[in-house]
């Protein structure tokens, strides 16, 4: 019997691979038939240009850029899978943030405010606390879970008005992304301190958080490498020449952490079951309000801490000045939950695949006359299909709910006929 | 060969219709005499909607033929059927609440000149069936005013007003009151003499044996066969239809009613579709060791008393003791300490159905010290668990503890949440409609596990629809209409006919220790 629930589970779960498989090869095909259509009719490009493009598409992160004949070389490029890691890392938690927060039933598009409000907080402790003051690593730890902290308030608060009120998250969330956008914008504004003002050419933007706050000559000014960064812990010997840290070990530490926390807690039990069912959930005495509340502030949490290990990097600056877009690596968090089917495993995977194409886009750039705005193309098809792929999947569950006869093979033998009756009463 | 073609007005021969994975109709064969009342009896799942759909166009079968009058038919939708004069009153009724009566009659009829409804003509006729036919019904009045009864009537004149000669009821009594169902059997035999042939679908043999002349058995999708009526009797139909003998009656001893476990002073529950309260101002008390069934037609307030007891909807007013403790607003996990709960709604409230049925098992108690170490669950102690509650109240599944709740059998997931809730072992056990939809030998089951708690010392609290199931298995009956409490009956001294007044208000008790009455 264990066995037989087992082969299931994995049936469901390759379907599942197979459909973002399916749609990531899609959204690829489209994108090389993009490249094709633009190369042949473009006057500096050519049919040529256009089969390295195609093949920079699929393989790209394996390139080492041209060779003297000029012909593209492929092997294991350091940096540019370093780059993916790095990346990869607020991508991972923005994924498990939403992915958490669909899993009791709610569709956090609020990821973009609380990786706002992540970033803030984050940066504030990381570049108000004078360096003197404590060990590094403690001012890191204390930016980092303030950030994450400050990202699961801001989530309460759509989660809050679902609980209380009965408002759609939705609907909060874009509007508390809203006021975390301006509110962001005006504190660095506000407190100019932040602002950095040491690299003249750089304006609008705050400090690294290499930067240090220490005291020289009776004033408090920023130095550059007094400050905090994440570990590299070696890393950077593996992919060197990539900007890649201990971050994304955090990252895939946390999605562990998420794992278990879904699958192995009471927690996680009770927050599924509202998800599932709330009314069932309130039957049994589960206190859905708390849980939606709950599930905010967690998803909360982990887009805060994206932001955090983002910034953290010390190599990563905020700009701040007229502040009108929300951060992208928010709303990527969507289709990096999609593509892994809320699975918090998968989003390690997804959240990589994400920032692969990113760098792909790069190479593109920089080998041959096309631009990075090509692999844009290719993850709005993914989105699409993932979200289409979605969709049918929840049409065929709402079908299995009229009739659940059509899983025959998943039940006892009187279970089927009843659904057929109902079948044949609804029709 | 000839006589007989011409004495069956429809023949369904060797019909087969299958669904993925599933043979909804098994090479069955139906044969309607003219001016017959011919019964289609089987349990839940045993494909009489699915032939009955057939027969009215919905589906195509894959295998046989229809014939009328001897003659071979193809019916590919419902607008063929209505030409053969099939006419079929569903179980959930297909009328417009916003429509008129009279325009939910004609439409699809309607007489028309030069592209303009001609009413006139039509209200004639309509008034000319519901009076030779006794079919009251107000013509100008919107379908979402009117009763449940008078919606009936209305899908009755729909079939009469196409000049349908064959009639198909899909379980028409199951909405009505004992009166209504007396009226509707005269109504059925009545068509009969004049030469209408009548297919009645239904599961509840009393009704069977009163109105037909024959019946077909159906079982699993298979044929079990069709015998004359007055040859039969409600055992051996029973047996036939589920296959093995099936005890009908519940045997119970007397019951031995000790202290009041619940007590309800005037409860009030706002009602959520309209301003007056859904319960007004109830009072009882349920004892221990006695079964008080809550009776009544559906939406009278038993839905909104049960949440307003259990806590899933709060309650305005009263107040609501449970062992000694005042629990008028206490949470509902609370209430669950000394409470158990089998809801109306199996699939709303009772199962998260995209859990498995180890997970569904423990829904109220995944807390306990049993079943989790610093808030991680103990798998091992959960399936163990899960598998003794299965072996002890025979719940089948595909896969045991694993089994998706989804894919289980009706009465599977209400076997589940019995063996859920009865395993909590609480001095009360609030029962709603804990056999709807079930196939009489899950109810035989039910039954059974409901009157051994009773004998355990527990008071059970019981509300029902069925008639039978409310005369046979409770110890004491409260009538609850339009929010009230209107009697007070014992089963034992009482009719059906009586319970039926009360029911329908026509009758009311004056209980004296209620204060809030007429309010």
């Amino acid at each position: 019997m264990k066995a037989q629930g087992r082969t299931l589970l994995q049936k469901d779960g390759t379907k599942t691979v197979l459909a973002s498989l399916l749609s990531i090869a899609v959204g690829l095909a489209v994108g090389s038939l993009l490249v094709l259509l633009v190369g042949l009719f473009s006057d500096n490009l050519g049919l040529a240009s256009a089969w390295e493009g195609i093949r920079l598409i699929f393989f790209g992160i394996l390139n080492t850029g041209r060779n003297a004949t000029g012909s593209l070389t492929w092997g294991f490029n350091s940096q540019s899978i370093g780059n993916m890691l790095f990346r990869a890392t607020p991508l991972i938690l923005t994924g498990l943030s939403v992915s958490v927060a669909f899993k009791t039933g709610l569709f956090n598009i609020g990821a973009p405010g609380q990786y706002l409000m992540g970033t803030m907080a984050t940066l504030a402790i990381a570049l108000g606390i004078p360096s003197t003051a404590m060990p590094g690593p403690v001012i890191w730890l204390l930016a980092f879970l303030g950030g994450a902290l400050a990202g699961a308030l801001w989530g309460c608060i759509p989660g809050l008005v679902k609980a209380l009120l009965n408002i759609n998250e939705v609907l909060a969330c874009i509007m508390t992304n809203w006021i975390a956008a301006n509110l962001v914008t005006w504190f660095f504004d506000a407190t100019k301190v932040f602002q950095n003002t040491v690299e003249n050419t750089k304006s609008s933007y705050v400090y690294k958080t290499a930067y240090g706050k220490t005291l020289v000559d009776g004033a408090w000014t920023y130095v550059d490498g007094n400050g905090v960064q994440t570990a590299k812990l070696g890393l950077d010997k593996i992919f060197s020449g990539s900007q890649v840290n201990a971050g994304i070990l955090v990252a895939i530490l946390i999605a562990i952490g998420v794992y278990i926390l879904m699958t192995k807690t009471t927690l996680g039990y009770q927050l599924k079951a509202c998800g599932a069912n709330r009314h069932a959930a309130r039957y049994a005495g589960i206190n859905d309000k708390r849980n939606i509340v709950l599930s905010m502030a967690i998803a909360g949490a982990l887009s805060g801490a994206a932001a955090a290990l983002y910034y953290l990097s010390g190599n990563t600056e905020f700009y701040w000045h007229t502040y009108q877009a929300l951060p992208a690596t928010g709303f990527n968090g969507i289709p990096v939950a999609l593509l892994a089917a809320n699975n918090p495993i998968g989003v390690i995977f997804t959240g990589c695949f994400m920032s692969m194409l990113n760098i792909v886009g790069l190479q593109l750039t920089n080998l041959t006359a096309y631009n990075e705005f090509i692999t844009d193309v290719i993850i709005s098809v993914i989105v699409y299909l993932s979200a289409f792929s979605l969709l049918i999947k929840m049409m065929l569950s709402a079908r299995r709910k009229d009739k659940p006869a059509a899983d025959k093979r998943e039940q006892d033998k009187p279970a089927e006929e009843v659904s057929v009756e109902k079948g044949g009463e609804q029709a | 060969m000839r006589t007989m073609e011409s004495e069956n007005i429809i023949e369904m021969l060797h019909i087969t219709k299958e669904f993925p994975g599933i043979i909804a109709n098994d090479d069955i064969t139906l044969q309607l005499r003219r001016g017959e009342i011919h019964a289609l009896l089987g349990e839940n799942g045993a494909g009489k909607s699915t032939l009955m759909s057939v027969l009215f166009g919905l589906y195509q079968p894959e295998k046989g033929v229809i014939k009328k009058n001897g003659k071979e038919v193809k019916i590919n939708d419902p607008n063929d059927a209505t030409a053969l004069g099939i006419g079929m009153v569903h179980q959930h009724f297909k009328l417009i609440e916003v429509f008129t009566v009279l325009d939910n009659i004609i439409l699809g009829a309607e007489t028309t000149k030069m592209g303009f409804l001609q009413k006139k003509e039509a209200r004639a006729k309509v008034e000319a069936l519901s009076e030779r036919y006794g079919l009251k019904v107000d013509l100008n009045a919107r379908v979402e005013d009117i009763t449940v009864g008078m919606q009936q009537r209305v899908e009755i004149l729909k079939m009469l007003y196409r000049d349908n000669e064959i009639l198909i009821f899909d379980e028409p009594t199951a909405v009505l009151t004992p009166q209504e169902i007396d009226e509707l059997m005269t109504t059925m035999k009545e068509f009969a003499r004049e030469g209408k042939s009548i297919l009645f679908i239904s599961h509840k043999l009393n009704e069977i044996m009163a109105v037909s002349d024959r019946v077909t058995v159906l079982r699993k999708g298979k044929y079990i066969g069709t015998v004359d009526a007055k040859d039969t009797d409600k055992q051996s139909l029973s047996n036939m239809m589920v296959g093995r003998p099936v005890q009908l009656e519940v045997t119970k001893a007397p019951a031995q009613p000790g202290a009041p476990v619940l007590d309800v002073r005037d409860l009030c529950v706002p009602s959520k579709s309209h301003k007056k309260n859904a319960v007004n101002h109830v009072s009882f008390q349920a004892r221990a060791g006695e079964i008080l069934c809550i009776a009544g037609i559906d939406g009278n307030g038993q839905t909104e008393l049960i949440h307003g007891l259990t806590g899933l909807e709060k309650s305005s007013g009263g107040a609501v003791t449970l062992c000694g403790e005042d629990i008028s607003h206490a949470s509902i996990k609370h209430r669950g300490q000394k409470m158990s709960h089998i809801p109306e709604d199996r699939h709303k409230h009772g199962l998260v159905l995209d859990f498995s049925l180890e997970q569904n098992l423990v829904l109220q108690r995944f807390n306990e010290k049993r079943f989790q170490t610093h808030g991680f669950i103990n798998r091992a102690a959960v399936r163990e668990y899960a598998g003794q509650l299965i072996e002890q109240y025979d719940v089948r599944s595909g896969q045991g503890p694993v089994t998706m709740a989804r894919s289980m059998s009706g009465g599977n997931q209400q076997k589940a949440i019995i063996a859920r809730e009865v395993d909590r072992e609480k001095p009360l056990i609030v029962a709603v409609q804990p056999t709807r939809g079930l196939d009489v030998g899950a109810i035989e089951y039910i039954h059974g596990q409901l009157v051994a708690e009773r004998d355990k010392g527990r008071a059970v609290l019981l509300v029902s629809l069925e008639l039978d199931e409310v005369m046979s298995l409770s110890d004491r009956i409260l009538v609850m209409y339009e929010g009230e409490i209107v009697g007070e009956l014992d089963p034992k001294q009482t009719t059906v006919q009586e319970l039926g007044l009360y029911m329908a208000g026509a009758k009311r008790m004056d209980l004296t220790r209620k204060e809030g009455e007429g309010a």
